[in-house]
């Protein structure tokens, strides 16, 4: 169990490499196994996960380049427990049903490629290590849209790589500027994250490295106006592509806002409230008016899918125990529903070959099953009760409420333009009669499609009703965080917004004994 | 009790999953028969746990947490109280008598199972909205009956005006939800919890302007779900879907659930009366509004809708006049009797081919005759004449604004009862007197199936002998709510009244049918500005696809083509296409010929030398 993280991180990449030696015909079963071993421990971590404990746990280190700090440092809590679970999960049903694709020893060898750089990517504690995971992630994806996508995947591809690499890059220089203001404050250089959390900055230097880390995470989530390259990666990338980045890889940026900025920039992070409210309600109603103007299915589901992401900024910027645990909880929904909605998106383009809404109509009496678990998704994206996606919801536009009544009211126009733009999809796609003759014979989802789509849609529902098993370590991890940022925090401000949950508790005891 | 209380709750989740369990085959009569049996079953253990609940006895369980996050912490609780156990026999009674029928009314329906599905996790969430012991809870079934009422109104999926009410109909209940979301976060915020308990109990201490707030959010909560104006049109549009959904859904009980709301949160609304005011007003307001419009409709189902909306208006002013127990009694009388003339509706829908036009219809009678009963009593009970439910419940709301002096909204409730008992029997006259107008559209009604008319008989039962239970609800339901008894002391001035009431309706039903007995197209009335503007339903439907969903699909369409592909996005490319276009013009600097890179080591040379300078002088300048 002490190196379990170094082998979920490493398994896949060796056997990536092996797999260049391994039979065309037999690659397929050999990633599938792979994956599924990846999957299984992933599973053997959360099992040996303590909930009850909310700081890092499985922590590994090794130095590598001492005279910088620099360090093999891993270790996970409860927000990236679940995320990296989720990508294992991703990557396993991605590669077991992968549909006929030319080249498909590149591509599972790229796959596992992919999930080596997005498991580093989420259990790194050196901010160097993390630098490096996220950009070697940026690689296999490229290659996946570049080489597998549609007619404009050059542009597209090209245009996803060098807009988030840009960001990126601003992004290392504040993290060679934070590593410097550390050495400046102690003496010693660091780049452990850990260490750095216990750094105070002044508050002017806290604003300029919080605005370069925001640039790379920001284009990452994507953030309105940043996300313009998202909807043509989407629309070019194939299917599997267009999971794992809407599962997975969007995440790394909404995850690197809690686990960077939040913590290491406490009263910055207060005095960008409110304009990262406004950029969020911004992205919730607009690109839901924007989605809602599609005319291809896939494009509603990339737009929704950038909709929803403001939803967990707003969470996360609400900067209390409910608001961060909510939106920590919509990443792993944003997962499992947008990667089933693309999956979903792709069952019926390897049909048609065509994404257009106006090619169908009328498909539920043709294909009752997809329509079925395609309405499930759906009602899990509005956001029912019950489905995965309320619960994330509902705490965070709840925690936001706390710090401010108006914006909450305006983010929460998202349960309506939501509801808008997926049952106008839903009504064109599925409704009606069926007037093209092509789609009179289509036929159901197959038993290869509801191998992925049978455990996502139990999934939505399970956490929907019954959250606790991952909501429970999430929130204990994220109340740390909140101390943390609590007892950091500097400007009177700061110390009001976020609350103290230390003192929370005592008030609580001492009144519980006086009740006694 | 646990056990009853999880039997009532879940007996009707299993016999939707039963249904759907045969979603994908072709009809098979028992994935009918079984979601009706445990509905029944589930009505008995309701029963059971109403006179548990008549004793003052209450059950409270909590089945486990739901979310719990830093200090939030919600549970699946379950509460019986004298309130719930009401609304769980009025749902349960209603919804099984809609299934039974049912079987004989989609029994030519290709979809018939799914019907089942749907119509019993319908009743499911209904059960968990009223059964709830905390808002979060109630939210759920909230959202639950939501989700039903949207799959069972565009039932008939091929229907393009079936969806398109479908979606409208979530949609509408949406935008109120978002209300009510507020509401609960607001709940949360100032009293730490959202157990009705807690929360009630510590609902005093809060402010009184966060109370009001509060208040306002929950009711525009009630408004959607209850479709008061002005997000009431997706009710009459909502008469698409299947009539047995009409009946349970869009009558006897989803749409009540707004008034459930606010009889249920009585300890909030009770702290602001100027609130419960407003609601009264709106809900007097609604109810002349919706029948005005049912006067001159010329559906048959739509006219019933828009009855119901005006109903749901009465029991709004009670509501809000703090006489939540008159409201809830006449949500209880109004469910028996309008599910019952919705089942009538449905008959005469399956004799004439699912017309529904009542001026192609007339002399029913003699073929229908069970249905024209039927119809009849549930139409007398409406119209509130004694000895019949109506008479005890909406008379009851009457005397409640007349006594609390709301003078103005006692007329206008007395108005609209004027103009219930004329559309009522306008349509009564239509549809079953006169002369037999369907011959000439070649109809050939028949009657319905006799064990349908005999599912629908404990309705007319019970639109009949309701009013009996007055005393006995009463006392039963003032264990929770407020005890206040509304009498007009004055004997002579409540016996002018009572029995001036009953004649004044009683007038207008005799002008229905003198009017109506033989049905004439009045074209001078057509002509009648007043009347185009009831037809058109004040424009309010017109209003909104012009001046909403259109600016909206329009806007939607400007922010995807003008803004996020020539602005936000053609910027991206632009700062690309710069550092390309810059580079590719300079190439021509690197051409490796010696005398021109000679030529711009010097130019380098001179910028650099000229930085340096201007460098030290403002230096100097600065120090100096």
């Amino acid at each position: 169990m002490d190196s379990i993280l170094t082998i979920l991180i490493f398994f896949p990449a060796v056997a990536g490499v092996l797999g260049f030696v391994v039979h065309k015909d037999s690659i397929r079963a050999y990633g599938i196994s792979v994956a599924v071993i990846e999957f299984a421990l992933s599973l053997v971590l959360w099992m040996g996960y303590d909930p009850n404990v909310s700081g890092m746990q499985f922590m590994e280190s090794i130095p590598l380049i001492p005279e910088f700090g620099i360090s093999y440092l891993l270790g996970i809590d409860g927000i990236s427990l679940f995320i990296i679970v989720m990508a294992s999960f991703f990557t396993m049903i991605g590669i077991a049903t992968l549909g006929e694709t030319k080249r498909i020893k590149d591509m599972i060898i790229t796959l596992l490629f992919l999930q080596m750089t997005m498991i580093g990517v989420f259990a790194s504690l050196d901010a160097i290590l993390f630098y490096v995971f996220w950009e070697l992630s940026l690689v296999p994806m490229l290659y996946i849209i570049g080489a597998w996508g549609g007619p404009l995947r050059i542009y597209a591809s090209v245009k996803f790589f060098l807009y988030t690499f840009t960001g990126s890059l601003v992004m290392l220089v504040g993290m060679l500027f934070m590593a410097y203001f550390y050495q400046q404050a102690t003496g010693v250089w660091s780049f452990s994250l850990l260490e750095w959390y216990r750094l105070i900055l002044p508050e002017s230097y806290q604003l300029w490295l919080f605005a370069a880390f925001f640039f790379g995470f920001a284009i990452k989530v994507p953030m309105f106006p940043f996300h313009t390259w998202l909807p043509y990666a989407h629309g070019q990338a194939p299917t599997i592509g267009s999971v794992l980045l809407a599962a997975v890889l969007l995440k790394m940026g909404t995850y690197a806002f809690v686990r960077f900025s939040l913590p290491l920039f406490p009263d910055a992070s207060v005095f960008f409230m409110m304009p990262i409210a406004v950029l969020a309600i911004i992205m919730i109603i607009y690109t839901a008016m924007v989605a809602y103007a599609q005319e291809d299915l896939k494009q509603v589901i990339a737009y929704s899918s950038v909709s929803h992401m403001g939803v967990i900024i707003l969470g996360t910027f609400a900067l209390n125990v409910e608001g961060i645990a909510g939106s920590v909880f919509l990443m792993i929904r944003h997962g499992v529903v947008s990667g089933a909605l693309f999956y979903l998106v792709g069952v019926i383009y390897d049909r048609r070959h065509t994404k257009m809404m106006s090619e169908f109509g009328g498909l539920a009496s043709v294909m009752p099953r997809y329509a079925t678990i395609f309405g499930i998704m759906m009602m899990a994206s509005v956001g029912l009760p019950l489905t995965i996606n309320f619960v994330g919801e509902f705490l965070s536009l709840l925690g936001f409420y706390k710090q401010s009544h108006i914006m909450t009211l305006i983010a929460g126009i998202a349960i309506i333009v939501g509801a808008i733009y997926m049952l106008a999809a839903y009504k064109k796609v599925f409704f009606g009669d069926v007037t093209k003759e092509e789609n009179k014979n289509l036929p159901d989802v197959n038993k290869r499609e509801m191998l992925a789509l049978i455990p996502l849609t139990i999934v939505a529902i399970w956490l929907g009703v019954y959250p606790k098993p991952i909501l429970e370590p999430i929130s204990n991890s994220t109340e740390s965080i909140v101390q943390l940022m609590h007892d950091k925090a500097i400007t009177q401000e700061a110390k009001e917004r976020i609350p103290n949950l230390a003192e929370e508790m005592t008030i609580s005891r001492t009144s519980t004994q006086e009740a006694h | 009790m646990e056990m009853y209380l999880y039997i009532a709750l879940f007996a009707p989740f299993v016999g939707s999953l039963f249904a759907a369990l045969f979603s994908a085959s072709p009809k098979t009569l028992i994935a009918g028969i079984v979601p009706s049996a445990l509905l029944f079953v589930s009505f008995l253990s309701s029963l059971v746990l109403l006179i548990h609940a008549m004793d003052g006895n209450t059950v409270h369980v909590e089945m486990m947490t739901w979310m719990a996050a830093g200090d939030l912490y919600i549970p699946y609780g379950f509460l019986v109280d004298q309130v719930s156990a009401t609304m769980m026999m009025v749902v349960t009674i209603v919804s099984t008598i809609v299934h039974i029928y049912s079987i004989g009314y989609m029994d030519h329906d290709k979809s018939f199972n799914r019907f089942f599905a749907w119509l019993s996790a319908f009743v499911f969430s209904m059960m968990i909205l009223v059964m709830s012991d905390n808002f979060a809870g109630l939210f759920i079934g909230w959202e639950g009956v939501g989700l039903c009422s949207w799959a069972l109104i565009g039932f008939w999926y091929h229907k393009e005006s079936a969806t398109w009410a479908a979606n409208e109909a979530f949609i509408m209940n949406r935008i109120a939800d978002l209300g009510m979301l507020i509401g609960i976060f607001l709940l949360y915020w100032s009293t730490g919890s959202l157990q009705y308990d807690t929360v009630f109990a510590q609902i005093g201490s809060v402010e009184i302007a966060v109370v009001t707030t509060i208040g306002i959010f929950l009711f525009i909560g009630a408004m959607g779900k209850s479709a008061q104006f002005p997000l009431h049109t997706w009710l009459a549009d909502a008469m698409e879907g299947p009539t047995p959904v009409s009946a349970l859904i869009h009558a006897a009980t989803m749409v009540t659930a707004g008034v459930y709301l606010v009889v249920r949160a009585n300890p909030i609304y009770d702290l602001i009366p100027d609130v419960g005011y407003f609601i009264a007003c709106l809900g007097a307001f609604v109810a002349m509004f919706a029948a005005s419009m049912a006067l001159v409709n010329r559906d048959m189902k739509r006219i019933i809708a828009y009855s119901t909306l005006s109903q749901l208006g009465y029991m709004f002013v009670a509501a809000g006049l703090g006489a939540y127990w008159v409201a809830l009694f006449h949500l209880m009388a109004h469910a028996f009797f309008k599910a019952l003339l919705f089942l009538g509706a449905g008959n005469v829908m399956h004799a004439m081919n699912d017309e529904l036009d009542p001026f192609k219809m007339g002399g029913l009678r003699h073929t229908m005759k069970g249905t024209f009963i039927m119809m009849t009593l549930a139409s007398v009970a409406l119209a509130g004449i004694f000895p019949l439910a109506g008479f005890f419940s909406k008379d009851l709301i009457l005397e409640v604004s007349f006594i609390e002096h709301h003078y103005i909204l006692y007329t206008m409730l007395l108005l609209t009862a004027g103009m219930t008992a004329f559309y009522s029997f306008r349509l009564v006259a239509l549809i079953f007197h006169g002369e037999e107008r369907y011959k000439l559209f070649g109809f050939h009604p028949h009657e319905a199936y006799k064990y349908m008319l005999i599912a629908m008989s404990p309705l007319a039962l019970l639109a009949v002998i309701a009013g009996a239970f007055k005393m006995t609800y009463f006392e039963m339901v003032t264990k929770v709510l407020p005890m206040t008894e509304y009498h007009i002391h004055n004997p002579t001035v409540y016996w002018i009244m009572t029995i001036g009431t009953q004649l004044f309706v009683i007038a207008c039903i005799l002008y229905a049918y003198r009017k109506y007995e033989v049905a004439k197209e009045d074209k001078k009335m057509e002509e009648n500005i007043g009347y185009k503007i009831l037809w058109n339903q004040y424009y309010i439907p017109h209003l909104y696809d012009e001046y909403v969903a259109k600016p909206y699909q329009e806007l939607s369409r400007i922010f995807w083509k003008d803004i996020d592909m020539k602005v936000v996005d053609a910027t991206v490319d632009m700062v690309a296409n710069v550092f390309y276009k810059t580079g590719e013009k300079t190439r021509g600097m690197q051409n490796g010929n010696l005398s021109s890179m000679l030529q711009w080591m010097v130019v380098g040379l001179v910028v650099m030398l000229a930085l340096a300078a201007v460098y030290s002088i403002a230096t100097s300048l600065v120090a100096g």
